[in-house]
């Protein structure tokens, strides 16, 4: 009996407790979303309104009259496509490898795909400005990608490698025997079964890709070739601070990825748990 | 299918012993060759893009190497000299510790408490998943931005709030006020990061099979005990890998920490990261701003080590 009283009450505070971690979590977003679609004489108040009646579009047609917004969701868009694609092809087979084949090295190489994931940002960005300065690649969309795949390619390696180690041998094995060769074996059958896991790695790489914002902020100095982080910092480094504009930025920055986490949440655990849990 | 079969195998052999692999005249094992032509792209990528610049950033620390000057002398150990007997830098050390640890700390209870609770029987557990892990999917650059405006001292809604409910009686200024900017600054490190830690670390509970608790509840075991004898133990490799991540990436923070004060009111959120941004682009001294991310290699080295010994040894047992 004492042991179900304590359990109840255990579970009661655990619930209160979590209600009021997802409140914490909400009330910043929920201000983002008021804040875009607020009047802007309900914003700049010093009893700023916890809710509004007439939401207007008004931030957001500002954002595009009076910057070239649509530019720099086109540019994010445009690295962030780049990069998938070399990362999750690159990583991929550079998994694949280190997954499934035995060669001299193959631990060694391994750990070092897991080690340059982690070098981070901050050390390398100022030989990667030398660098893209020397070869003309500063404001350069290109030289963007480039420098994003430094994260990209060892991450997306790391979650395929964990989830191809998941994933028994015997079906390619068996394929081998039928007379296939690797490459076959790996894109008949391995590849199709790993789907879940590639999809993870691509989201992954589309997360970080479009939420990046020091490389972005250090190598682009134009105004047409931002992407959407240097591009919304603009907004707050202005002499005047255009809240309504900046949270209409904000929500649209963030839709992409909350679309992707929420619809495909399945392969977002899968990836995370793979990275992280199995290691 | 019975007749397929033998065909194939007999064409298998005759073509291999009519071309002796690569691999086995190397001496390798079956399919290195392939194996390594399949790691060979990502590699290279890798070896260019993050091994050239890492050698690079070493060399450059010991020049005086200014942005706009292909002139770079050799200064040997000068840039370091320069840190250490420079008070900025040991204040950047000591916030950058300041603001880690602390990050650090809470983002691992309040992701232990968020996992435990949902392992637990919760309605709707898709869906608090999903809404838990919002934080973390946002980019980092919105997160900022939003803490920023509640913020703000003017307009904000943190002083609104605040005032109306009398806990202060006065409007503060969050982040510009040397006593609250660094409580200001972690706390939207810890709002951002803990959904990775509550998810990951919930991913490792589910992994504790569940005889374990049935066991316990049948010992009569409270939930304290149970937690500290099943949970607790069973949760801890996850655990220590979820936290020596979550340790490399604060202390290499660099958005929340320029976005909200870049580094102030004076030197009080001044961070590593910040500090090597200002010397090296604000004061384009490239040589010895990449000096300071240089003297965080060993700690990063020792954490990197460290988290290879846990992935490697799970990895071994799985």
């Amino acid at each position: 009996m004492t042991y179900r009283l304590q359990r109840l009450t255990w579970q009661l505070g655990g619930y209160l407790f979590l209600l009021l971690i997802l409140l914490i979590i909400a009330f910043p977003i929920y201000w983002i979303l008021l804040t875009a679609v607020k009047p802007a004489s309900l914003t700049y108040t010093a009893k700023p309104a916890l809710w509004t009646w007439e939401p207007s579009l008004a931030s957001f047609v500002e954002l595009f009259q009076e910057y070239p917004f649509h530019l720099w969701m086109f540019n994010s868009l445009w690295v962030t496509i780049a990069n998938c694609a070399i990362a999750v092809a690159v990583g991929t087979t550079a998994s694949y490898s280190l997954s499934r084949l035995r060669y001299p090295g193959r631990q060694f190489l391994s750990g070092f795909f897991f080690f340059v994931y982690l070098v981070p940002a901050s050390l390398l960005f100022i030989p990667l400005y030398v660098i893209l300065s020397d070869y003309r690649l500063l404001d350069n969309l290109w030289g963007l990608t480039w420098t994003y795949l430094t994260f990209t390619i060892p991450f997306c390696t790391w979650i395929l490698k964990a989830y191809f180690a998941g994933i028994p041998i015997d079906l390619e094995e068996a394929a081998l025997v039928d007379g296939a060769n690797r490459l076959q074996a790996l894109v008949r059958i391995l590849l199709p079964i790993a789907a879940p896991g590639i999809a993870a790695a691509t989201i992954f790489a589309f997360t970080l890709s479009w939420n990046e914002f020091l490389y972005a902020f250090i190598f682009l100095q134009d105004e047409r070739k931002y992407t959407l982080s240097p591009g919304l910092t603009t907004l707050v480094y202005g002499d005047v601070f255009l809240w309504g504009q900046i949270m209409s930025g904000a929500v649209l920055m963030s839709v992409p990825v909350l679309f992707l986490y929420f619809f495909a949440q399945r392969f977002v655990v899968t990836g995370l748990t793979a990275g992280a849990v199995k290691g | 299918m019975s007749g397929t079969f033998p065909t194939q195998l007999t064409r298998q052999t005759t073509r291999e012993s009519a071309r002796i692999p690569w691999d086995r005249r190397l001496g390798l094992p079956r399919d290195a060759l392939f194996g390594y032509a399949m790691l060979l792209p990502g590699l290279a990528l890798i070896v260019i893009l993050v091994g050239y610049p890492f050698g690079n950033s070493i060399w450059m620390s010991f020049h005086r190497k200014l942005i706009g000057v292909p002139d770079a002398p050799f200064v040997g150990l000068q840039n370091y000299v320069d840190l250490f007997t420079d008070v900025d830098y040991w204040i950047a050390v000591r916030n950058v510790m300041t603001y880690t640890v602390v990050s650090v700390a809470f983002k691992l209870v309040l992701g232990l408490s968020v996992a435990v609770i949902l392992n637990e029987y919760v309605p709707f557990r898709g869906f608090v998943r999903s809404f838990v892990l919002l934080p973390w999917a946002m980019p980092t650059l919105v997160t900022v931005l939003t803490w920023r405006w509640m913020y703000n001292d003017l307009f904000g809604v943190f002083n609104y709030v605040l005032l109306q409910l009398d806990l202060i009686n006065a409007p503060k200024a969050w982040l510009g006020t040397r006593a609250l900017a660094m409580m200001s600054v972690i706390i939207v490190n810890i709002w951002r990061g803990f959904p990775f830690f509550a998810i990951t670390l919930l991913a490792g509970l589910q992994g504790i099979p569940a005889e374990l608790y049935d066991a316990g509840k049948v010992d009569g075991a409270s939930v304290i005990k149970r937690f500290r004898h099943i949970t607790f133990p069973g949760v801890i490799p996850v655990m220590a890998v979820v936290t020596l991540l979550s340790t490399i990436w604060t202390f290499n923070d660099f958005a929340i920490i320029w976005l909200l004060t870049q580094g102030g009111p004076g030197d009080a959120t001044e961070v590593l990261s910040t500090l090597t941004y200002k010397i090296a682009i604000g004061g384009t001294e490239l040589g010895k701003g990449v000096a300071v991310s240089v003297t965080l290699m060993p700690l990063l080295l020792l954490l990197i080590i460290l988290l290879t010994r846990f992935t490697a040894e799970r990895e071994e047992r799985l």
